[in-house]
């Protein structure tokens, strides 16, 4: 029967030894390995017991712990920076960059703001327009839809054009100086916001203001001013318009609601769209400083004690002869989760604790603190 | 196919178990066996002139003690001890297993009634063996193939299944004086 050779003290890596080889030829991770072995070994109580282990397993052990450094540093990189990094090249990886934080994603994200008030946003705007018809107030504009190729249930009007002129061009330019008196009379022959020209004397512009206000609230009180219901598509104006109107078009604003969401779907094809491809990749072992190190020997001791674990305990008793042992499984098994947790949470807590927002706050927290004692320097008093 | 106590979970077993018998308990004795070609016997085969001794063998062992007795007989008070040594049968295995070349075990002796077991420079005489311990039930030396070296069941892997841990020897003391056991040459 074959012999399955156990950790014999020592060991020798050569590339190809771990299960991916990210790592394999980097020349520090290569020295690396047989001290992390020895190491582990040596935790695990090597030489006074023997570790049911041989160098692969440590090997692997290793590897894995590199590659969950990477993956929390990244994380945390990710997750510090995503809204600065959404849309950006994918393509290129990120490991030795600094990323700068911007504001296109949120412009991005504002963008559907600006869509519903109307001032930019990602979904287009059409114009439309009905004619109107003397006496008739009520219009459908499904029915305007239809006859446009349209369906009604996917337009949404989101803007009428129902207002009388601007206030602006129904008074005369005050500069005229006939007077608060004479307001309309000038509009009311045509001629409104011409000027005679004939006073000189300088008006703040809360006067222009004023007579504004003053304009638009005598149309809504004294006349019958312009204005609309919508509901359901059924469009209502007020005043009901006169036999003059006939022909007249009052025009809309609309936009279509599948378009809404169709525009809101951005190929990102080589672009980061999630963060799953934001292109991070495996480290150079190398390059990580001996603070990390050190949590990777000891993320690979907490791997290496659970793979014991799982050897010790495959079978629940080990036959010994004429009865049977139980060996540490469990316990070996409850310490490395424990360690390993431990270590990820420890990590996880230094990553956040060097994240901008904790930097500036550290900022902001040794800035008050040194302002605070500076309160307890005696001011004395100068004399020259 | 056989799918538990595969010859790598064995292999653990018996790193277990000799670093469990050799570093942990580090209970050890000495076993003689009868030099048979040189001991003359009579017509019963007893041994009716010298015992000769092959040379003895150091092995690791789980021992059992039963609890000292002195009965009165005729002759007087006597004294019994029953022991029982309990060997790891990989231990007693020859050094062509794979396992034990390189290695100090491989002492190749076949545990047998008579044989003489040395402990506490007390001598004990093996009463019987017992070789009935096996790991989910198998034996590898038994992989039940047919002439063409085919297991009719399918079971082509029995070989490589299962495990005979141990031979337990059971043992009664017996006087020094009877044995004729001595590391001097020149007593002969």
């Amino acid at each position: 029967m074959a012999d399955i050779a156990i950790w014999p003290g020592s060991s020798s890596f050569a590339p190809g030894k771990t299960p991916f080889g990210f790592y394999d030829y980097d020349s520090e991770f290569m020295g690396d390995a047989d001290k992390v072995a020895k190491f582990c070994a040596q935790r695990l109580g090597y030489p006074i017991q023997n570790v049911e282990l041989q160098d692969i397993n440590f090997y692997t052990a290793f590897e894995e712990a590199t590659t969950i450094y990477a993956n929390e540093l990244y994380a945390y990189k990710i997750r510090e920076n995503y809204l600065s990094l959404e849309g950006g090249d994918a393509r290129f990886p990120l490991n030795d960059k600094i990323i700068q934080p911007n504001l296109a994603t949120i412009i991005k994200y504002s963008g559907q703001y600006g869509t519903e008030a109307g001032v930019g946003g990602n979904t287009n705007w059409y114009s439309g327009s009905i004619s109107l018809t003397g006496s008739v107030q009520d219009y459908n504009l499904d029915t305007w839809a239809s006859e446009n190729g349209l369906e009604g249930e996917n337009v949404e009007i989101r803007r009428v054009f129902y207002e009388a002129p601007p206030a602006i061009d129904r008074f005369y330019d005050p500069f005229g100086g006939t007077g608060t008196g004479m307001m309309g009379l000038t509009d009311s022959f045509g001629w409104g916001g011409y000027s005679p020209a004939v006073n000189f004397l300088l008006m703040p512009l809360n006067f222009d203001l004023a007579r504004m206000q003053s304009i638009e609230m005598s149309e809504q009180i004294r006349r019958s001013n312009y204005s609309f219901e919508l509901i359901n598509n059924q469009l209502r104006i007020f005043p009901i318009p006169s036999d003059g109107d006939t022909g007249t078009k009052l025009w809309f604003q609309y936009l279509k609601k599948d378009e809404r969401l169709a525009d809101s779907i951005i190929d990102a094809t080589d672009k980061i769209s999630d963060v799953s491809n934001v292109p991070y990749e495996n480290p150079q072992y190398l390059k990580i400083n001996s603070v990390g190190r050190s949590w990777i020997f000891e993320m690979t001791l907490a791997i290496a004690k659970e793979m014991l674990a799982y050897v010790r305990n495959k079978y629940q008793n080990i036959p010994i002869p004429g009865s049977d042992v139980t060996l540490n499984g469990s316990d070996l098994l409850a310490g490395g989760e424990k360690d390993r947790d431990k270590l990820v949470e420890k990590l996880r807590t230094y990553f956040d604790e060097t994240s901008k927002r904790a930097m500036l706050e550290r900022r902001r927290d040794e800035s008050q603190f040194r302002n605070e004692e500076m309160t307890y320097i005696p001011m004395t008093i100068f004399v020259g | 196919m056989a799918l538990f106590g595969e010859a790598r979970d064995i292999s653990m077993f018996r790193h277990v178990n000799r670093e469990l018998m050799g570093n942990v308990i580090s209970q050890q004795v000495v076993y003689y066996k009868p030099d048979i070609q040189e001991t003359v016997v009579n017509m019963y085969g007893e041994a009716s002139k010298e015992k000769y001794w092959n040379e003895p063998v150091l092995l690791n062992s789980i021992i059992e003690r039963s609890d000292q007795s002195y009965p009165d007989s005729e002759i007087g008070v006597d004294f019994q001890w029953g022991i029982t040594f309990k060997f790891l049968r990989d231990d007693l295995l020859n050094k062509l297993e794979e396992f034990n070349s390189n290695s100090v075990y491989g002492a190749n002796l076949v545990p047998e009634v008579g044989d003489i077991i040395m402990w506490k420079n007390g001598y004990y005489e093996v009463d019987g063996t017992n070789a009935n311990q096996y790991f989910v039930g198998k034996n590898p030396d038994y992989d039940y193939k047919d002439d063409n070296g085919d297991n009719p069941l399918g079971n082509m892997d029995l070989d490589q299944f299962g495990y005979s841990v141990s031979i337990i020897c059971n043992t009664h003391y017996v006087p020094a004086d009877k044995l004729a056991i001595s590391p001097y040459k020149e007593r002969f």
